[in-house]
């Protein structure tokens, strides 16, 4: 699997959707508090509210921790072997994110399995703060709208079939950088 | 027919005076009679009225203050995250609720807890957590005078509960001000009928929650393809986006442009800056984020920041219609910052927004009339639009200073100082109204008038559907119209999620019996709900006739009958009285109620047990 779940959090309401189709999913009851993605609202100090949820490393913290091999990270998920946990849950100590999660009803921890690549946190947030996208695009949203802050771009306004338009462009070589 | 899931059966009981909480047990008939929220509310409240012999002091310790979401709060449906509070008003010294949305009420059911009523006065200022079925009182008395914000991050802290659900009150509510609310998830309000106060005459300045526990499903499945139906309509509809983008301030610019709109203090009904204080102007230069409740994507609030100038680093969870159209045009005020800084001080202070901007308009006018002196005003000159005079103002209300001190105990209080406020001040039943003139709609008035609560827009809003089509509607339509609104709407706060996916996108209220259909496995359909709720209706009606409300107390405000709004599209219109009072008499007849208002003498057998 090539593809990451993606994190924009300027784009996330709080509304918790994420939570609740996540627990219906892996255990068929109706509790945000078995989810394995959780929205952290920090609002007012600072002003931000972020889905956390596993990353799938490929360097995983929690497998290096794990004393009996459970967590694997194969075919770009870090897979749970149930058979083999013995719920320490040192793996959620380790997790540099806090991306994996306990509840008292459960034995395991609660982890991201990515819903066997169609994850369906995806599906249902009604902001897009959640995406699936390939990994060779990740960034490209960053790098992008961080081209076009370049502070010293310019403007010039022009005429197109009577229209007014705007064009900016960077001026090479007469900016004293 | 019976109630196999969707609830834990438990009613938490707290008695501050005693420091006792106990859990008592729901019964099948008492579940599937009063459904949730504000049927559970009403019936508490009505049983310890009557162990008081109908008489009982809104802010002494014998009132119940009930908080109750509803079987459907928490799951998975469109805006499942309401809650309300029920209790005796101090601003009405009758019937009073408030609902609030986020996530406190969802926190408050995962603690295994249906419904939760507390009784008593603590003998210090404290706080109550609730965690899961571990209940605490803890005296707090570094809290006092905090604000609302602040005991919330204190408490955060102190007692090291980063992921529960919190609802606190200001000062105003510890000053007992008969307009103070209740803030939850740092700037979500329960915020008419003074709530605030109640639990600020308790001693109670917060109460905390968390829980864990699976919320009980009948059919997840069948609720799943059922819910799953219903966000996909939401998503579809063409103004869904509008919704999530602007969320209730696009109502700014309907309001102006349909002449409903409060302008300096509802002499008139359209704003001239109205596209200073709009959803355009929001969006253009202060939102900086979405804020949904629970299981809602239509995320109707939004996150503001001033980013420069005079109020710089204001933060605000909101504004939404009411507060905008109260501390905007309703005080003259044009300025988008200076509404979102008497927002966010309202929500610090603890101060109901509705009822703070209506007061504090009707005294820039009764000062600008003469009915109120320099002295009166300690000196300290307010006019309309001048910004640091009203935020002046919103601090000593909150605090009790001069003016402030008067304005505090609310509309009544007022007139009874200042007699000629009465043709200034829109209220009924000693509750301000809210941001919709009905001087354009005789629906809308019947509503104000006969709200349980007051003059508040929550049990019937139907100004925009007279608006849109109801100019020829005959009168028997309009009481009709007033009496669904006032039937469907409560019946959603008796189950504990949000009206507005209904009454703004049009999302089926068929919906409705399908999702309790599923979350409880009782099969009623929407029409036998609806009767339980217009027997809430009644219960409601019956409270308030037990303190002494009939006939003359659903009346209208002086402006509404004789001082119509200066321009825009409904310059000149009034409600005619004796226009008025036939609607009234038919509603009563459509009620079943008495010429007087007064509902049968054999309903109250009704609700006894």
């Amino acid at each position: 699997m090539s593809k990451k779940l993606t994190v924009i959090p300027e784009q996330c309401s709080d509304c918790r959707i994420c939570e609740l189709v996540c627990a219906i999913k892996h255990f068929g009851v109706n509790n945000p508090k078995k989810a394995a993605i959780r929205i952290v609202n920090t609002y007012p100090h600072p002003v931000m509210r972020m889905p956390v949820v596993c990353s799938q490393c490929r360097v995983p913290a929690c497998a290096q921790v794990c004393p009996t091999d459970a967590l694997r990270w194969v075919d770009g998920v870090v897979q749970l072997y149930e058979e083999d946990c013995i719920s320490c849950f040192k793996c959620a100590e380790a997790c540099p994110f806090g991306a994996i999660y306990a509840h008292e009803d459960c034995n395991l921890p609660i982890k991201c399995d990515m819903c066997g690549g169609d994850p369906e946190c995806v599906k249902y947030c009604p902001l897009g703060a959640l995406r699936l996208i390939p990994e060779h695009a990740l960034g490209d949203t960053k790098r992008i709208s961080n081209v076009l802050s370049y502070t010293q771009m310019r403007e010039i306004e022009f005429y197109e079939k009577g229209e007014k338009k705007t064009i900016r462009y960077a001026e090479i070589g007469k900016e004293e950088l | 027919m019976s109630i196999k899931s969707g609830y834990f059966r438990k009613h938490l009981f707290v008695d501050l005076t005693r420091g006792s909480a106990e859990y008592l047990d729901l019964s099948d008939a008492f579940l599937e009679k009063y459904i949730g929220g504000r049927g559970f509310g009403a019936k508490l409240v009505w049983d310890n009225l009557k162990k008081h012999d109908y008489k009982l002091n809104p802010l002494g310790e014998e009132n119940l203050i009930v908080i109750a979401p509803g079987p459907l709060t928490g799951v998975y449906l469109p805006s499942s995250g309401k809650n309300s509070f029920i209790g005796i008003s101090p601003a009405t010294g009758l019937y009073g609720d408030s609902s609030i949305g986020g996530s406190f009420g969802v926190e408050l059911r995962q603690s295994g807890t249906d419904v939760l009523s507390i009784t008593g006065k603590a003998p210090e200022i404290s706080v109550l957590f609730v965690d899961n079925h571990e209940i605490k009182i803890i005296p707090m008395p570094e809290l006092k005078g905090k604000t609302s914000l602040e005991a919330e991050g204190i408490i955060r802290e102190k007692l090291d509960v980063q992921t529960a659900h919190i609802a606190t009150i200001g000062p105003a509510g510890e000053n007992l001000v008969k307009f103070a609310c209740v803030n939850t998830d740092w700037g979500r309000n329960a915020g008419r009928t003074g709530f605030g106060a109640i639990m600020g005459a308790k001693n109670l300045k917060a109460i905390i929650v968390r829980g864990h526990q699976d919320l009980p499903v009948y059919d997840i499945q069948g609720l799943m393809e059922e819910a799953n139906k219903a966000y996909d309509y939401l998503r579809e509809h063409k103004y869904f986006k509008l919704w999530q983008q602007q969320g209730l301030m696009n109502v700014i610019d309907y309001a102006n442009e349909k002449g409903i709109l409060p302008t300096y203090n509802f002499k008139d009904s359209v704003f001239a800056k109205y596209d200073q204080i709009n959803g355009a102007t929001m969006l253009d230069s202060y939102k900086i984020g979405d804020n949904a409740c629970f299981a809602c994507s239509m995320c109707c609030s939004n996150i503001c920041l001033v980013k420069n100038g005079e109020y710089a680093g204001t933060v605000v969870e909101g504004p939404e219609y009411e507060s905008c159209a109260m501390f905007g045009s309703n005080v003259g005020v044009d300025n988008f910052a200076a509404v979102l800084s008497a927002n966010r001080l309202c929500d610090e202070l603890g101060l109901d927004t509705i009822s703070a901007g209506n007061l504090i308009g009707a005294i820039i006018e009764g000062y600008e009339k003469g009915i109120l002196s320099l002295a009166d005003l300690d000196s300290q000159e307010i006019t309309w639009g001048d910004a640091a005079a009203i935020l002046n103002l919103i601090r000593k209300i909150a605090n009790r200073e001069g003016i402030g001190d008067i304005i505090a105990d609310g509309s009544r209080r007022i007139i009874e100082r200042w007699p000629e406020m009465d043709k200034l001040i829109l209220e009924v039943k000693g509750l301000e109204q809210s941001a919709y003139d009905s001087r354009a709609g005789s629906s809308m008035a019947l509503a104000y008038a006969t709200s349980d609560i007051g003059a508040h827009h929550t049990r019937a809003w139907t100004i925009a559907r007279e608006m849109e089509e109801g100019q020829s509607w005959s009168d028997d339509e309009r009481v009709k119209t007033v009496i669904y609104h006032q039937t469907l709407r409560p019946l959603f706060d008796m189950l504990g999620v949000c009206r507005l996916p209904w009454i703004e996108l049009g999302l089926n209220e068929r919906h409705y019996e399908n999702f309790y259909r599923y979350i409880t496995g009782n099969e009623l359909t929407l029409e036998q709900l609806l009767a339980l709720s217009n027997d809430i209706y009644d219960m409601t009606r019956l409270i308030n006739v037990r303190l002494g409300v009939s006939r003359k107390d659903d009346s209208l405000p002086y402006k509404v009958h004789s001082s119509p709004s200066l321009t825009g599209p409904n310059a000149g219109k009034v409600i005619d009285k004796d226009a008025f009072q036939n609607l009234l008499s038919l509603y009563y007849r459509e009620r079943g109620w008495n010429e007087d208002g007064i509902p049968p003498a054999d309903l109250e057998k009704k609700f006894e047990d």
